[in-house]
Formats: C-alpha cells, sequence, structure tokens
C-alpha cells in the first residue's frame, strides 16, 4: 500500500537547511520539535507558498511538487486547506464571507448552502454576520477551521492551531479540534511544539530538529520507544540517564547505573546490540516507579524488580500528583544534579504512605518502564 | 472676486483632481509593486518616486523640461509628429502636480500595505485567489484607508504645488496660473487683498484636508 501523503523536501535558506523526508498513511500526521525546526517551513511548501529547491510532495497520488518532472501546482490550485497560526481570517470580511472565500467559483445558491452547512456544523449558528474582530478565541479557531474545510480540501494543514489561545481553553479546543479532524475525514498535518498536543492530536508523529527529521512513528511507538537520547529530549522526557552495558540479548538488557545493576527490556524489532561495557542511554519514566510499602514487609523479588533506596531530597505539588526528587543511597555524584530520579505519586498515594514526613524511600522498577536510547 | 481669481481657483482645482487621478492610477499599483515585489531595480524606482520630496521643486521642474520641454527626449519627437507640446499648458500643470504629490501617496500607501499581514495574503491563495485576485480582495481593502490618506496628502500637495509648476507650466493668466502663482503674483504686484483672500482660501483647504488625512490614518492604525 502507498503512502497516502508522501513529503520529501530540501529548501536553503539562509543560515537554515530544511531537508526532511516522511510519509503518513492519512489520519493527522503532527510535525513536532521546538521552534525554528522546520515545521512551518515545511507547511508552507505543502501549500505552495514557499517553492522547495528539491524534493516530491504527493497527496493521494496527485502529485503537487516536483522537482526533478518540473512539476509545481499553485497553491491556488492545489485544494489544501490552511488554518494559519493566529487564524489569518479576513477582517474586513464577516464570517460566512470567510467560511465562503474558497467557494467564489460555485453557483450562489451552491456557495451559500456550503457556508451554512460549514457554519451548523461547527458550532456557529448566529455568528455568521459577525466580523472576526466580534469573536472570542475559540470562535475564531472554528471560522479558521470551516474555512479551510470548506473548500472540501484533499489536505488539511494547521500551523500551531492551539497556540494563540488561553492554557484552559487551549485543553477543550484541543479535544474539539481532534473531534473535527477525525469527523471529517480529511488527511491532516499538524505542526506544534508541544508534545501533549501532538500526541492528542496526531495518529503519527514527525519529530522535527534543526531542519531535519529524527524520528517519525505512530504516536505510541515515539511515547515508548523514542528513536534516540536526542529525541527523547525533544519530547521532554524526564530522567534521561547514562549507564553503562553489562549484557545485551534480543529482549533484555542489563545496565549498570550509580552502583546498580538494572534490568530493562530490549526490543527484538529493532535489535539493538550494544557491546559490553559500551556507554547506554535509557529513561525512566516518573509515573512508573513504585514506592516499596513499608507496612507490607519487605520487597519481594518476585514482585520488585530493580530495586534501590534512597531519600527524598525535594518535592513539588503539581495539584493532581507530586513529583518527587530522590537521591539514591550511594556514593559519588548524583545523576541529575542534587537528585537521582524523579518519581510521581498521585496526591493519594502521597497522603496514604505520609511521604511528607516520612523522606526514606526503598522503590522499584518493572524492567518494562525502564526504557533503553539506541545511541 | 476677479475673473482672473476665479479661473486661479477653478484651474487650481481642475489640476488637483487631475493630478490626484493620475496618482491613484499610477501610484497604488507602484506602491503595490515596492511593498509586495522583490525585483531588479527596484531600489531605483523607489529611489525615483522619492526624489522629488526631496529636491528643490524648481529642479523637479527643470528635469520635468529635460523630458517633456518642446526640445525634451520625449517632447521633442512629440512636437516633430503633432505641432503640440505640453510646456506651458494647463496639462504640463497636471504634470508637474503629479509628480510632485506621487511621494507622498506613494510612501503612505505602501506603509499601509506593508502592514498588511502577509498570512491574510497566503490564506487567499491557498483558498483559489491569484495574486491578482489577493491584491483586489484583500490586501487593497485591508490598506485602504492608508491608501485613502496618501491620495488625500496628494491632492493636497497638488493643489499647493508652485515650483515645478511655474518651470513646465510657466505663469500665464487665465491659462496655466494657479492659486500659488496667483498668491505670488498678486504680492509682486501689491494686490493685498487678493493675495490674503487667495492665502485664507488655501489655508482653510489645507486645514480641511489634514483633519480628514489624520481620521483615515487613525483608523487605518
Amino acid at each position: 500500500m502507498t503512502a497516502r501523503l508522501e513529503v520529501r523536501l530540501v529548501k536553503r535558506l539562509p543560515g537554515f537547511t530544511l531537508d526532511v523526508g516522511w510519509t503518513a498513511d492519512g489520519g493527522v500526521a503532527a510535525l513536532f520539535g521546538p521552534s525554528g525546526a522546520g515545521k512551518s517551513l515545511t507547511l508552507q511548501c505543502m501549500a505552495g507558498l514557499l517553492r522547495p529547491d528539491a524534493g516530491r510532495i504527493v497527496v493521494d497520488g496527485r502529485v503537487l511538487f516536483d522537482a526533478a518532472a518540473g512539476t509545481d501546482v499553485p497553491p491556488q490550485a492545489r485544494r489544501v486547506g490552511y488554518v494559519f497560526q493566529g487564524y489569518a481570517l479576513f477582517p474586513h470580511l464577516t464570517v460566512a464571507d470567510n467560511v465562503g472565500f474558497g467557494l467564489r467559483d460555485r453557483p450562489h445558491v451552491e456557495r451559500a448552502r456550503r457556508v451554512a452547512e460549514v457554519i451548523a456544523r461547527l458550532g456557529l449558528a448566529g455568528l455568521d454576520r459577525r466580523y472576526p474582530g466580534e469573536l472570542s478565541g475559540g470562535q475564531r479557531q472554528r471560522v479558521a477551521l470551516g474555512r479551510a474545510l470548506a473548500i472540501d480540501p484533499a489536505l488539511l494543514l494547521l500551523d500551531e492551531p492551539l497556540s494563540a489561545l488561553d492554557a484552559p481553553l487551549r485543553r477543550t479546543l484541543r479535544d474539539e479540534l481532534r473531534a473535527v479532524l477525525t469527523e471529517w475525514g480529511a488527511a491532516a498535518v499538524v505542526v506544534t511544539h508541544d508534545f501533549p498536543e501532538a500526541y492528542r492530536l496526531g495518529d503519527r508523529i514527525v519529530v522535527y530538529e534543526g531542519g531535519r527529521v529524527v524520528q517519525a512513528a505512530p504516536r505510541t511507538e515515539l511515547l515508548w520507544q523514542p528513536a534516540s537520547e536526542a529525541v527523547a529530549r525533544i519530547m521532554g522526557i524526564p530522567n534521561v540517564l547514562h549507564g553503562t552495558v553489562v549484557k545485551a540479548t534480543p529482549d533484555r538488557i542489563q545496565l549498570r547505573w550509580r552502583g546498580q545493576i538494572l534490568e530493562a527490556v530490549n526490543s527484538p524489532t529493532r535489535s539493538y546490540l550494544p557491546p559490553p561495557e559500551a556507554p547506554i542511554a535509557f529513561f525512566i519514566r516518573p509515573e512508573y516507579v513504585r514506592l516499596v510499602r513499608k507496612d507490607r514487609g519487605p520487597a519481594d523479588p518476585h514482585h520488585h524488580m530493580n530495586v534501590m533506596s534512597g531519600l527524598v531530597v525535594a518535592d513539588e505539588d503539581f495539584g493532581t500528583t507530586w513529583l518527587l526528587r530522590i537521591r539514591l543511597d550511594e556514593p559519588g555524584a548524583p545523576a541529575q544534579g542534587g537528585w537521582d530520579l524523579e518519581v510521581e505519586v498521585p496526591h493519594l498515594v502521597y497522603e496514604i504512605l505520609e511521604i511528607e514526613r516520612d523522606r526514606r524511600w526503598e522503590f522499584s522498577i518493572h524492567r518494562g518502564s525502564i526504557h533503553v536510547l539506541p545511541a | 472676486m476677479t475673473a482672473e481669481t476665479l479661473s486661479a481657483l477653478l484651474l487650481s482645482v481642475r489640476v488637483a483632481v487631475l493630478a490626484t487621478v493620475a496618482n491613484a492610477v499610477v501610484g497604488i499599483p507602484l506602491a503595490y509593486v515596492l511593498a509586495r515585489r522583490r525585483f531588479r531595480g527596484r531600489a531605483l524606482v523607489d529611489l525615483l518616486v522619492t526624489l522629488p520630496l526631496i529636491l528643490p521643486p524648481t529642479v523637479t521642474g527643470y528635469y520635468l523640461i529635460v523630458v517633456l520641454g518642446r526640445r525634451g527626449w520625449l517632447g521633442a519627437p512629440l512636437y516633430a509628429a503633432t505641432g503640440w507640446s505640453i510646456a506651458f499648458t494647463w496639462y504640463a500643470a497636471v504634470v508637474a502636480a503629479t509628480v510632485m504629490a506621487l511621494p507622498l501617496l506613494v510612501r503612505t500607501a505602501r506603509a499601509a500595505i506593508d502592514s498588511v499581514d502577509r498570512d491574510l495574503e497566503r490564506a487567499a491563495h491557498t483558498l483559489g485567489r491569484s495574486e491578482w485576485r489577493t491584491a483586489l480582495e484583500v490586501t487593497l481593502p485591508l490598506a485602504r484607508n492608508g491608501i485613502l490618506a496618501g491620495l488625500v496628502l496628494a491632492f493636497a500637495r497638488a493643489l499647493g504645488e508652485f515650483g515645478a509648476t511655474l518651470m513646465l507650466a510657466g505663469n500665464i493668466p487665465g491659462r496655466t496660473t494657479t492659486v500659488p502663482l496667483a498668491i505670488y503674483t498678486a504680492v509682486q504686484t501689491g494686490e493685498e487683498r487678493v493675495a490674503l483672500l487667495l492665502v485664507a482660501i488655501l489655508t482653510a483647504l489645507s486645514c480641511v484636508v489634514l483633519v480628514v488625512a489624520n481620521r483615515l490614518g487613525a483608523r487605518a492604525a
């Protein structure tokens, strides 16, 4: 099966080169990475607003750009919907005229019907005669979506669609946007620098850094198997640590870290087999570290693996969870400045275990929760 | 009011209106191209358009004679073909006023066009509009107030033009004498009351123009 979306681009700008390639099988692809990584530039090339120096862009078998073949469909003929950062609604036109802007070639009656349909479907009924300046942030977002969707695009591009909104609204509209994208079924590409947003909106996530793609994978695969330490850092994963390989097999990796021997799961599919004594990067998700309850006897080797002990040297309240910073009972410098591990526990656990008072803990980490990062 | 004073007033208004129309036709596309396109010679075009703002008006007038005069680059072939020259006609006053007012319109309109968010134009492109349609439906409507303010300023400049007009059109009473020239003549010949009347009229007109331009500018911002 061929991919519905095929993007290969080279664009040289003063001081920056975009050189990327990725594919997606419909659904929503999220381009994720820090600002200035080339994500928005990619969207502009896909929409035909910027001409790449080389490459090929194919949407559902339709070649929009092919440098080698000399194909360059102009933006007005691409049938690509674009939701701009800040929305770029026409301030001098009403909601209805904004939504209908791309339908100029249709007969008047059909155009009016389509505009009414889009306005109703996006919950904008009653606002059709307002001007963009009279709308709330969420309404503007929906008008921008409606304007792009009204032309029944083969592909929908969204550039940081939530960045213009306040934090509380962001979460609501993120879910709303997800629902609209699913419901309309258009292949879509969303640009964002926020990982939770990329994860929530994208079926597939393409990670950008410095004008290149460092990983492109289904979202769950990315979450559990970042391709490298660089990707893990871009994703903002806590507890990215460095150890030494003891022994690696296709499904297990033993490693040494801070005086401990830890056992981690290896992924047979990527066949990563570093030699003994090789340096190795890995990460431990803070929410997957288990504290060993003191009222239930000593740690049981059948239940607990990778057992360590340490002292809570700092904690922070995040409202629904507490973040504990733990320093291991080992000599030598802690791995992350003043502490070795960040551990996240729900409020309830924090209270039941009386962590505020009781600072010394044993904890265990399942081997499946230690994720090795290939070099 | 004498016949000559009235004729100067009517001529001035006619010249200013036509110069403003000419400014709109030439200046708005020029402002758009300077704001939105990158091409070779752009800096030169910008310089040529702006120069009349900086040069002494008589110098601009001199260049106009060099180009359009009976023995000018364009004027000589025209005279040879038709026996007619624009010099010392009221058309010359329109040309002089147009050239002198153009920088005011182009600079104001260009700033207004520059301030239109490029993403709005990009949005129009993705929604099926060519650059031409985008300019007509999005860019120029959004720059409208700035462009109108520029036209008002151009009108005021055209109404008050003196130096370049004198050079190219001369000061022929009843034919090329506009209000500023009439004021000069009146002062020279000691017709204090005529001078005062015309000065008062021009001052009042200029004040109105300034208020209108400011209002438009404030709405554009």
